[in-house]
């Protein structure tokens, strides 16, 4: 339980606040590299302020409040040159610094260029994505965590959600849930609907553990039958510090990362690394794929029968910012407990004057490894990761069935011939997508007119 | 080559965008209605009384636990309340308990 000053602290991103001037120091990726590609300006929102997004023609990128200095039109409506983004209303022009280099209906010999500069931040790009910091400089490293540099087939779900950031990450120290959301909820869904829920999940904490660590808090479990030697509490996962966090299992390397655009929205992006263990030759990509998937069905009920869908459900449906002071916390959700209370030391080191002293590193760097099991809860690789494509946000990947001949052939090159593409059909034909698509065939074929087919379901 | 799936635009009256547009996502459902706390709950009392016992003052060195980067959460166990704080100023991390009635263990008999 919290006071409501205190809740507000936690959960207000938009600048001048604690938190929001916490969170500008670090980077986020704001749009896809493809998206600026096919179009060189994107109207962007983060942290509760509006920018505009750009990449010059010869590559390069800048990111630049949104409005123009002069008279205020959007500069998203801009024009691209090489030197910079030239406003579409009268033509300013600026550089990726925000340095105003010319004003054509201004006299000739005037030096009025020279007193406007736009709030400009830095932007770069990494594993198909781009990157900004909207923060004061002199601006951190830009991570470059394993998953986004590692070979891999790279599959990014994402969606917006109406929800606070903070109750999201709170999510990932909360390792119970996972029996429970995606464990019996997830299998009493099956016994009503017929279909198989994802094998593991279900499995009883024994024990869980959080330690602080300078990219954020790893979490640990022990699930019953199981002991410390297996991954899930030897090696574990962390909530990487404050928006992301690093998650995975039987070769699947994901990020889940929540951009805070505003106080009551959040960016929520799956970046997933493919690397089945024996696979080293990945079909090529000139982008990550990515995807929009669906969270509401037609009638706009939560879509629980994916793992993603949910822990969406569950974020949600805490509403817009959750109200804390109604909360009552127990000893299982010490990791919340810590999560808020590493913010307030973060927060007041920043308040301080000073910078943060977790996630982040002015070291230039090639890549960063993060610690994540990869025997998650004892389940046989190849059948984990069909069941986390079937049975999570992957379903709605336009790449799915590239995954599961990828996970198919990593088998049979470490010399498991228990896995044919046919075996997995047939895991797959059980999953929760594939009974309710046919269920809504049949429905369809049932009432041939005037139906129309659930969002989501494809 | 990314291949983006169909977008069905969502029904009408089911979703909202902010004007102006301040993003090229497909549109997005309304936030469920505000769940900000009013009128009386069965846990108010709680409330009320968290905000009675949360601990003022760090019992190390007597720094504010109300202040920046300082805290106090309240958590259960079983009867018990527990405020779980953090010192900003002595960087003390620890559980408080407030104790209402004091009841030994006897010690077992021969």
């Amino acid at each position: 339980m919290l006071k409501q000053e205190l809740n507000e602290e936690l959960t207000k991103v938009g600048p001048g606040t604690p938190m929001g001037e916490l969170l500008r120091h670090y980077w986020y990726p704001i749009a896809f590299v493809r998206e600026l590609d096919e179009w060189p300006i994107k109207k962007v929102r983060l942290l509760g302020e509006n920018f505009a997004l750009w990449k010059r023609p010869g590559g390069g990128y800048g990111i630049m409040q949104e409005l123009c200095p002069h008279r205020r039109a959007s500069l998203v409506y801009g024009v691209v040159e090489e030197e910079g983004l030239r406003c579409g209303y009268h033509g300013w022009l600026f550089d990726e610094k925000g340095s105003c280099l010319d004003q054509p209906a201004e006299p000739d010999d005037s030096t009025f260029a020279d007193r406007i500069t736009a709030f400009a931040g830095r932007a770069e790009e990494l594993g198909g994505m781009v990157w900004v910091h909207i923060g004061s400089d002199p601006a951190p490293e830009l991570p470059k965590f394993d998953v986004y540099v590692d070979d891999g087939f790279k599959d990014v779900g994402h969606t917006v959600l109406p929800c606070n950031w903070l109750q999201i990450m709170e999510n990932s120290v909360d390792p119970h849930h996972v029996e429970w959301l995606h464990g019996r909820y997830f299998q009493f869904l099956g016994e009503q609907q017929g279909f198989l829920a994802p094998p593991g999940f279900q499995k009883k904490h024994v024990r869980v553990g959080f330690d602080e660590m300078e990219w954020g808090i790893l979490k640990r479990r022990v699930l019953e039958g199981m002991s410390e030697e297996n991954d899930d509490w030897a090696v574990g996962h962390p909530l990487v510090f404050p928006y992301c966090m690093r998650v995975g299992g039987a070769g699947i390397e994901q990020m889940q990362i929540r951009v805070p655009i505003d106080d009551t929205h959040t960016w929520t992006l799956f970046y997933s690394s493919h690397q089945p263990p024996g696979m080293t030759a990945f079909p090529e990509q000139v982008y990550p794929v990515d995807y929009e998937f669906p969270w509401l069905d037609e009638r706009g009920e939560h879509l629980v029968d994916y793992i993603e869908g949910q822990d969406i459900m569950a974020w949600v449906t805490q509403g817009d910012i959750n109200d804390r002071t109604g909360e009552h916390l127990g000893k299982s959700d010490m990791g919340v407990i810590m999560l808020r209370r590493m913010f307030r030391e973060q927060m007041a080191l920043v308040a301080e004057g000073g910078e943060p002293t977790v996630g982040i590193t002015h070291e230039p760097h090639d890549r960063i490894g993060l610690p994540c099991e990869k025997d998650k809860f004892g389940v046989d690789y190849t059948e984990f990761a069909l069941s986390w494509i079937s049975g999570g946000s992957s379903r709605y990947s336009p790449a799915k069935d590239q995954l599961k001949k990828l996970y198919v052939e990593a088998a049979t090159i470490r010399g498991d011939d228990s896995w044919t593409l046919a075996r997995a059909d047939e895991l797959i034909e059980n999953s929760a997508a594939e009974v309710a698509r046919r269920k809504r065939l049949a429905h369809q074929a049932e009432r041939p007119t005037g139906s129309t087919a659930a969002r989501g379901e494809g | 080559m990314t291949a983006l799936p169909e977008v069905e635009p969502p029904p009408p009256g089911r979703t909202y965008r902010k004007d102006p547009a301040w993003s090229n996502h497909q549109e997005i459902p309304e936030p469920v209605g505000d769940r900000r706390l009013t009128g009386a709950h069965w846990w108010d009392p709680d409330r009320i009384a968290h905000e009675a016992d949360q601990p003022r003052f760090c019992p190390a060195c007597g720094g504010a636990l109300d202040g920046p980067g300082a805290i106090a959460i309240e958590y259960w166990q079983a009867e018990v309340r527990v405020f779980h704080t953090r010192c900003d100023r002595c960087d003390w991390k620890g559980d408080i308990t407030r104790v209402d009635r004091v009841v030994g263990v006897e010690a077992p008999h021969d």
